[in-house]
């Protein structure tokens, strides 16, 4: 009986430093920064730590407007970039599966924008865009399209679509490789069997490789949902969420919150509000993936 | 109670180990200042490992290759933790109080900065000898104080005084037409209201613009601080309260957004920062620039700017409260609390803000702290004939003495800084009045001091 028990112990024991590790990396830290967010935490102050003040930096974000613009900002920059990378990644892979000489080399120079950090993007199109010694307002100038220098990352509107014009270039290769490496996985038959059914071009991508697509494509989304944070570091050398806050999003306003001002306590509120952001496109994702998979079973 | 009893007896050691370090350190440097630098004025360490944390960047490394001949000079090693650049070397310090894991012994610090680090740093005055003090530059060593604790020793200073295209104030057709609209000789402006038409004057927008500005964070907070000094408004009360949603504030975010609606600045200017602005004057599009010193060699190389040769340099305008412009701040570098071996970090950072080290910064066109090498550095220009870089600093030594004054001392100032200045963008913008912005960022500021415990 007794060995019958240990023997039942046996795959949990072996499991617990896997668990204990998970705790220590992810279980801890959570609980930490959700306790510090009932805290008045300033990281210069570290006996802050233990001054309780209940709901106060919740109530606070719920009446401060620019947290609800941040956090709007920041949905739509999401849904926006994440689609756009999507198809144009998308159509780079079609172009890219079609080419038979130089397909590699091709894939390389692909690759090049996501070699590139975050923070030199952003130095790369702050340059690029500045109004007065920048480049593309001088061609513009230079070849008499505009008479005044445009302020791309001033404007409201040009300024937001500067940054989701940046993040698109350093992202879509993302896209591009993971939907390339499903193409290739690809069986040829079906498609072939289309075509002798007298399938058009179109045809054929919309029922045949979009439906296989759909997995990869599913886990791209997933995978750049977690990680398009990413693109703080290049937004905060363009415009560090100004003028007026016009391009602030979550990202930016907790590093300042948290890091610059060194109200750790008030960043983890904001962090644990916007958590509920990245579950949900978690889980719309994770959905969107069981689908896709049931529907390749049942056409295989 | 065994408990108690045995962290009473950890702290009276630790307080005599404190009086024994003291009495080493004073020992060690006393004499290092006086005359030139020998190895015994800076102490041995042998096989000690001198762990710090510095300032990273291309314009910081040269001051860096001084480290050695202190290595050699005191048998010790130093180890650099860090070398980032300032926002994530500020983080990487707030995160070392946050965790308690303060493991080094000198590091950077900044006198906008420093109010931040009171935990982190130690009281320079109990380890820092007299002798070594008095080489500085008073006012410049004076900033540096918080609550008569010295948190530094600065190795530069800067304050901002205006570099402005030299033909265009000699221009026959622009002096008459100045003189015909404004009733006054044209020359470097000499006050806030002189500068503002000058700006306006020049601004002939894309080729010219009169001027240019830090137009976000912590650049637009400072420009607007001594903005507001100049028209005689204060920006926090000595209890704390904020006092700049007031007339002179009003007239100070004023000139900001006049000179904005009047287009006689880049419209991107409200998104610069120093690097920008330095590269857009540098093109030649800019006419005057109210800016740091340390942009000077760098204006005048021909290989890096348009206006190389065309270069003059004036003292900071002063507004009707007869105060000038003169935010000012220095970088410098503090001892930890925690450090295991006080004499060896006050012999690190003795050495690396002493004569040597100051003249060498000097050499690349920076502002020294050390008074005597602000002297030698005026006479070796001079002598070489260099009649720019005798102007520069000839115009800075006035202005360091005279005109300059560093950010309120409160661990806050960033923290307001970041909530202000998005208020003062969108006045700027014409997004908000003046008085609407300026009540929003007091209120904020407020709410800042009240939870920090400065407000009642």
């Amino acid at each position: 009986m007794a060995s019958s028990r240990s023997g039942r112990a046996v795959p949990y024991l072996l499991l617990l430093p896997a668990g204990l590790t998970i705790a220590a990396v992810v279980l801890v830290p959570l609980l930490v920064s959700l306790y510090s967010s009932f805290t008045a935490y300033n990281m210069t102050r570290p006996a802050s730590l233990f001054r309780w003040i209940g709901w106060r930096n919740y109530e606070r974000l719920f009446e401060n407007p620019d947290f609800w613009w941040a956090l709007g900002r920041t949905v739509i920059f999401l849904t926006v970039a994440l689609n756009l990378e999507m198809v144009l990644g998308l159509g780079v892979a079609l172009l890219v599966s079609r080419v038979v000489r130089g397909q590699r080399l091709l894939r390389t120079i692909i690759m090049f924008p996501m070699m590139f950090s975050p923070v030199l993007v952003g130095f790369q199109f702050n340059f690029l865009l500045n109004d007065n010694v920048g480049l593309v307002d001088n061609v513009l100038l230079q070849l008499g399209v505009i008479s005044q220098p445009i302020p791309w990352l001033v404007n409201s509107g040009t300024a937001n679509l500067s940054i989701l014009i940046a993040e698109v270039w350093m992202s879509t290769s993302v896209f591009a490789i993971l939907l390339l490496a499903g193409l290739f996985a690809m069986p040829r038959d079906p498609i072939e069997a289309a075509r002798v059914d007298g399938c058009n071009a179109w045809q054929t991508f919309r029922y045949i490789t979009l439906p296989y697509l759909s997995p990869f494509i599913t886990i791209a989304m997933t995978i750049r949902s977690l990680d398009v944070g990413r693109a703080y570091d290049m937004v905060r050398i363009m415009t560090n969420g100004g003028p007026a806050g016009r391009t602030e999003l979550l990202w930016t306003l907790m590093a300042t919150v948290g890091f610059q001002n060194a109200q750790m306590g008030a960043a983890n509120a904001m962090a644990y509000v916007s958590i509920i952001l990245s579950i949900s496109f978690t889980v719309y994702f994770y959905r969107r993936l069981i689908a896709a998979r049931q529907f390749l079973g049942e056409i295989a | 109670m065994t408990f108690q009893i045995g962290r009473w007896a950890k702290r009276l050691r630790a307080g005599w180990g404190g009086v024994a370090g003291t009495l080493a350190v004073v020992g060690a440097v006393a004499l290092a200042m006086t005359g030139g630098a020998h190895a015994e004025d800076y102490g041995t360490f042998p096989g000690y490992t001198l762990k710090v944390k510095l300032i990273g960047g291309n314009q910081y490394d040269p001051l860096y290759t001084r480290i050695p001949e202190w290595e050699k000079l005191t048998g010790a090693k130093v180890q650099v933790l860090s070398s980032k650049n300032g926002f994530d070397l500020d983080k990487e310090l707030k995160a070392d109080l946050a965790a308690g894991a303060v493991n080094w012994c000198a590091g950077w610090d900044h006198t906008s900065f420093m109010a931040q680090y009171g935990e982190l740093y130690t009281n320079l005055f109990d380890i820092v000898p007299k002798s070594v003090r008095d080489t500085f530059i008073q006012r410049t060593l004076d900033s540096g104080v918080i609550d008569g604790k010295l948190m530094l020793l600065p190795w530069h200073t800067d304050v901002s005084d205006m570099y402005y295209q030299k033909s265009l104030y000699a221009n026959a057709d622009n002096k008459a037409k100045y003189k015909a609209k404004y009733g006054k000789d044209l020359a470097p402006p000499d006050t806030i209201d002189d500068f503002r038409n000058q700006v306006e004057f020049f601004a002939n927008p894309p080729k010219m613009y009169g001027t240019v500005f830090a137009g976000k964070e912590e650049g637009l907070n400072g420009r607007f601080y001594e903005m507001l000094l100049s028209y005689g408004g204060e920006y926090l009360s000595k209890d704390y309260k904020p006092m700049f949603n007031s007339e002179a504030g009003v007239k100070a975010l004023q000139f900001f957004r006049d000179i904005y609606a009047a287009k006689a600045v880049p419209a991107g200017t409200i998104n610069y920062l120093w690097d920008d602005i330095g590269q857009n004057f540098a093109s030649g599009s800019i006419a005057m620039d109210f800016d740091w010193p340390g942009w000077a060699a760098y204006f005048n190389d021909p290989k890096s700017s348009k206006v190389a040769g065309d270069l003059g340099v004036a003292r900071a305008p002063a507004g009707p409260s007869g105060k000038r412009l003169g935010w000012s701040g220095s970088h410098g570098f503090s001892v930890t609390k925690a450090c295991d071996n006080k004499p060896a970090a006050v012999s690190f950072i003795t050495w690396m803000t002493n004569y040597d080290t100051n003249m060498l910064e000097a050499h690349r066109g920076l502002m020294p702290a050390n008074a005597k090498a602000f002297d030698d550095i005026i006479t070796e220009v001079k002598a070489k004939h260099d009649d720019f870089m005798t102007n520069v600093f000839e115009t800075w030594k006035v202005s360091l003495a005279e005109d300059a004054y560093p950010v309120p001392h409160i661990a806050q100032w960033i923290e307001i800084s970041n909530a202000s200045y998005p208020e003062f963008q969108a006045a700027i913008l014409g997004q908000k009045t003046p008085q609407e912005a300026l009540a929003a960022a007091s209120a904020k500021a407020t709410q800042i001091l009240e939870d920090a415990g400065l407000l009642k």
